[in-house]
């Protein structure tokens, strides 16, 4: 289909998909292995019933959530299947009394189950093993940002 | 050599050059790329690693154990030429086996097998007159196993591109062992769509 971009086939590793046709029907619906991350997550649609192959995804690839989970504002989706995530937080000065603005930037692995994030929206990102260089988070449920009221004007 | 997988000494997430602090520990060290050959003798080095756990490192191979998928047996077969490396095509020049090469097997234990399971001709070329059969097409059975034979009748149809690849005698497989790692060159024999992807860039790349 359509997710074969790469020059080696993309599959997923534990489904053989090659039975020999004669034996009982198969059930024609998606060959696809999904797993439950836990801790509370629902499997999105897309993943159940999509056909892409993403080994970093956390229903329909290898990669387990464990550890911390944060939240955040995405900041920029122009990478291939990760997004930079802008986590504000107060630190205190304790000479004045007060306290200032501080922000770090995470970048997350994005699933393709997830259609159509905007920066701006709001993102809860689970803890998994390093996937790169600096991914070590993945993107487990997505909150669009609100519009208030019905603003027509948008970027495009 | 001083191949180090660390990662100290490249830049930050921010951009920032990181100062070296240390020198290089023995369990960051990496090793030179083994570069498993096809052919000649088979030639395989032992590598003690951490732990006192062994490698072997395949230097050169030139048969596997493949496993054909659909009719879930495998055999031993001779391995013939390197045709698809999907990271680098020099890999296919050299004959290099890495995992997720796909190369040429040999199709006579699988052909061999298949007529003795199915009793069924298959990639024969039809020939006009004074046909041979084969000696396990032809051979005398009991009545035991020829009942197993009619049982097993409907379940005989191979897929249409294996089939004409048993004609020319080489199958299509891919390695899914790592020969540098475990010495062994394994695989299984490409099949359905899979066959399908490796056999149109195989032929776009001719």
């Amino acid at each position: 289909m359509s997710e074969q971009i790469e020059r080696a086939y993309q599959k997923q590793p534990g489904i053989f998909t090659n039975a020999k046709i004669t034996r009982k029907k198969a059930k024609n619906k998606n060959n696809r292995w999904i797993k439950d991350v836990g801790l509370g997550f629902k499997t999105p649609k897309e993943a159940v019933e999509g056909h892409y192959i993403d080994k970093k995804c956390p229903w329909a690839g290898m990669v387990s959530i464990r550890g911390r989970i944060l939240n955040g504002v995405v900041v920029s989706t122009k990478m291939k299947r990760t997004i930079i995530v802008r986590r504000e937080y107060l630190h205190y000065i304790t000479k004045y009394n007060r306290y200032e603005k501080r922000h770090k930037n995470v970048a997350a692995h994005l699933s393709p189950a997830f259609i159509g994030v905007q920066p701006g929206d709001t993102v809860t990102l689970g803890q998994c093993r390093p996937l790169s260089k600096t991914v070590r988070f993945n993107v487990l449920k997505v909150q669009k940002k609100v519009q208030k009221g019905s603003k027509k004007f948008a970027k495009f | 050599m001083g191949i180090s997988r660390d990662s100290r000494h490249k830049r930050s997430h921010t951009g920032a050059k990181r100062a070296q602090y240390r020198k290089k520990r023995k369990f960051e060290l990496g090793r030179q790329p083994g570069h498993t050959k096809l052919g000649g003798p088979k030639r395989i080095h032992e590598v003690r690693v951490r732990g006192g756990n062994k490698k072997f490192r395949a230097l050169r191979l030139d048969s596997g154990n493949f496993s054909w998928g659909s009719e879930a047996i495998s055999k031993k077969t001779r391995l013939l030429a390197v045709v698809y490396n999907a990271s680098n095509n020099e890999l296919v020049r050299t004959n290099t086996l890495v995992k997720g090469a796909v190369i040429q097997i040999d199709a006579t234990p699988f052909r061999q097998w298949y007529e003795a399971h199915y009793a069924q001709p298959i990639g024969r070329k039809k020939k006009k007159e004074g046909q041979v059969e084969s000696e396990e097409l032809s051979k005398k059975r009991s009545k035991h196993v020829q009942r197993k034979i009619e049982s097993r009748k409907e379940e005989a149809k191979v897929d249409f591109l294996l089939e004409d690849q048993f004609v020319t005698g080489r199958l299509y497989a891919i390695i899914s062992s790592r020969p540098g790692q475990s010495g062994r060159a394994d695989g299984y024999i490409l099949e359905g769509k899979e066959l399908e992807f490796y056999v149109k860039k195989i032929k776009s790349k001719k």
